[in-house]
């Protein structure tokens, strides 16, 4: 079974460093930047909604990784860190509102209950939140980095939703732009002389 | 370039003006000073900053409006109440103008806004922000001071599109059952200011730009943002030269100008030096489009003062 796709893991962009993919651990480091050594991904999270998603849909696009460390200062406010915490306890409501979290908009908008359950099952969270020293966290990498057996389910990839397209409803236009040209700004249109031009 | 059909409502704050026709008013500028991790701040707890610095900070901002005629805007964070009132205490001294009052804390928010009621300064604050963020406690201490202006943060994260950003301010969603227009309202917010809340590139930060188009369209108020905020979140530029970057912050400020943006939350004031001329000259440009349209800018627009 492959673990993880080779040359396209981490499937989505961010603001992170790949070490060895075939380590146990990812690290989150929240606010802070921090020089770590030995985990299989590690990078800062600042927002309690975009910057968790990215997380979860990276990790769990590699089997190899069990272990999510989660340390470094808090981001006052939007508490990413606390948010991982109460996504993994508690998961998501209807809405996609997590569970118990207390960041400020604390909503997951483009993963499905089915990754939210998967990276609750694939994960063992550390919480090390405000922990600084990259001694002790590196010794804490160390510890896990190889420590228990790759998740035995192949990697999730999380697919982009496509943009939804909308069919333009066209009602005269609101924005003028001179010479006869107006524009339709519901429909980001701009209507010539009956005519429609897409912009 | 072009002409709203409906009426643009300009709001005036402490003599600045926000919103009208493109073209018609300068963009209004705001610096933000004390933010996380500004290097004049030695002690963001207790509010101790290097003063001397922090004044040239503000001056510079302030020569600056002056030579384009871009109005300033202090915003002003504060990571604690404590700090805040020293920052306040500053600013009373220096700066006459409005201020943004600003904290990632909401009880530092809170406190924010009894002070400048206290200090009298409510009528020239603007509070930052209402949003989903917003809980009940922090409603009812907005609606108890005197703070009668506000940004109002249409971001929606559960749906970033243009529509998603206009459920928010009309609709509400998550647990708002009522839109963020209509809440600010509720709270005694009569000058509204409306930012879509910018996204990181990637994650439909040009969302931000129709959106002001958009928003204008349909209700008339005064929209800007903090579109800084998509190219500093961009790990590639991270790794370019402080030029590279500068660039991409001056070339994202003509941008949301040119999208209609009333105002600009323009990130560190330290950068004022590469906005000011980038939003003049796209103020003028402006300008200069919607002549025919029968816009006319006003007497202290760049238009008149730069070229």
């Amino acid at each position: 079974m492959k673990m993880y796709e080779e040359g396209n893991w981490p499937p989505f962009r961010g603001d992170y460093l790949v070490g060895s993919p075939k380590s146990r651990i990812a690290v989150v480091t929240l606010a802070s930047n921090l020089h770590i050594e030995g985990a299989a991904i590690s990078g800062s999270c600042k927002t309690e909604n975009l910057g968790v998603e990215k997380i979860v849909a990276n990790i769990i696009s590699n089997s190899n990784i069990r272990f999510l460390l989660i340390c470094g200062a808090e981001s006052k406010g939007h508490l990413p860190g606390d948010s991982i915490l109460a996504l993994h306890r508690n998961g998501i409501d209807e809405n996609g509102r997590i569970i118990g979290s207390h960041g400020a908009i604390p909503f997951i908008q483009n993963l499905s209950a089915e990754v939210i359950n998967r990276f609750r099952d694939q994960f063992q969270v550390l919480d090390r939140i405000g922990l600084e020293d990259e001694k002790q966290i590196n010794l804490l990498v160390k510890k896990y980095s190889a420590c228990g057996e790759p998740y035995p389910i192949e990697p999730f990839q999380v697919v982009r939703r496509p943009i939804k397209r909308m069919d333009p409803i066209i009602e005269g236009g609101d924005l003028l732009l001179g010479a006869g040209v107006i524009m339709n700004t519901s429909a980001w249109m701009v209507l010539t002389r009956g005519e429609i031009v897409p912009i | 370039m072009f002409r709203f059909d409906n009426r643009q409502q300009v709001v005036n704050l402490a003599g600045v003006r926000f919103g009208g026709q493109p073209g018609e008013f300068p963009t209004v500028l705001c610096g933000t000073i004390f933010y996380q991790g500004h290097n004049i701040v030695q002690d963001e707890d207790h509010g101790v900053f290097d003063r001397p610095r922090a004044e040239a900070l503000v001056n510079r901002q302030s020569e600056l409006s002056e030579t384009t005629g871009n109005p300033v805007v202090l915003h002003i964070y504060g990571r604690t109440s404590k700090a805040f009132e020293r920052y306040l205490s500053f600013a009373d001294e220096i700066w006459n103008g409005p201020i943004i009052i600003d904290s990632a804390d909401v009880n530092t928010r809170i406190s924010m806004c009894s002070l400048v009621s206290e200090l009298g300064y409510a009528d020239k604050s603007i509070f930052n922000s209402i949003s989903l963020a917003t809980k009940a406690h922090e409603a009812v201490a907005v609606k108890d001071s005197e703070v009668d202006s506000a940004i109002v943060l249409a971001f929606n994260p559960t749906d970033s599109s243009v529509e998603g950003l206009l459920r928010v301010l009309q609709d509400g969603t998550g647990d708002k059952d009522k839109g963020l227009l209509d809440l600010a309202r509720d709270l005694g917010i009569i000058n509204l200011l409306v930012d879509p809340g910018v996204v990181p590139l990637g994650n439909g930060s040009g969302s931000a730009l129709r959106f002001s188009v958009v928003f204008k369209a349909k209700f008339g108020l005064p929209v800007g943002s903090g579109i800084h905020n998509a190219v500093s979140a961009w790990p590639w530029l991270r790794k370019r030269s402080r030029e590279e970057r500068l660039c991409c912050g001056a070339a994202a400020a003509a941008m949301q100008v040119l999208s209609s943006g009333d105002f600009l939350l323009y990130g560190p004031i330290d950068y004022a030096d590469f906005i000011f001329p980038a939003v003049a000259m796209a103020d003028i440009m402006i300008a200069e489009a919607v002549k025919d349209l029968d816009i006319w800018p006003v007497f202290e627009h760049p238009f008149h003062k730069l070229v």
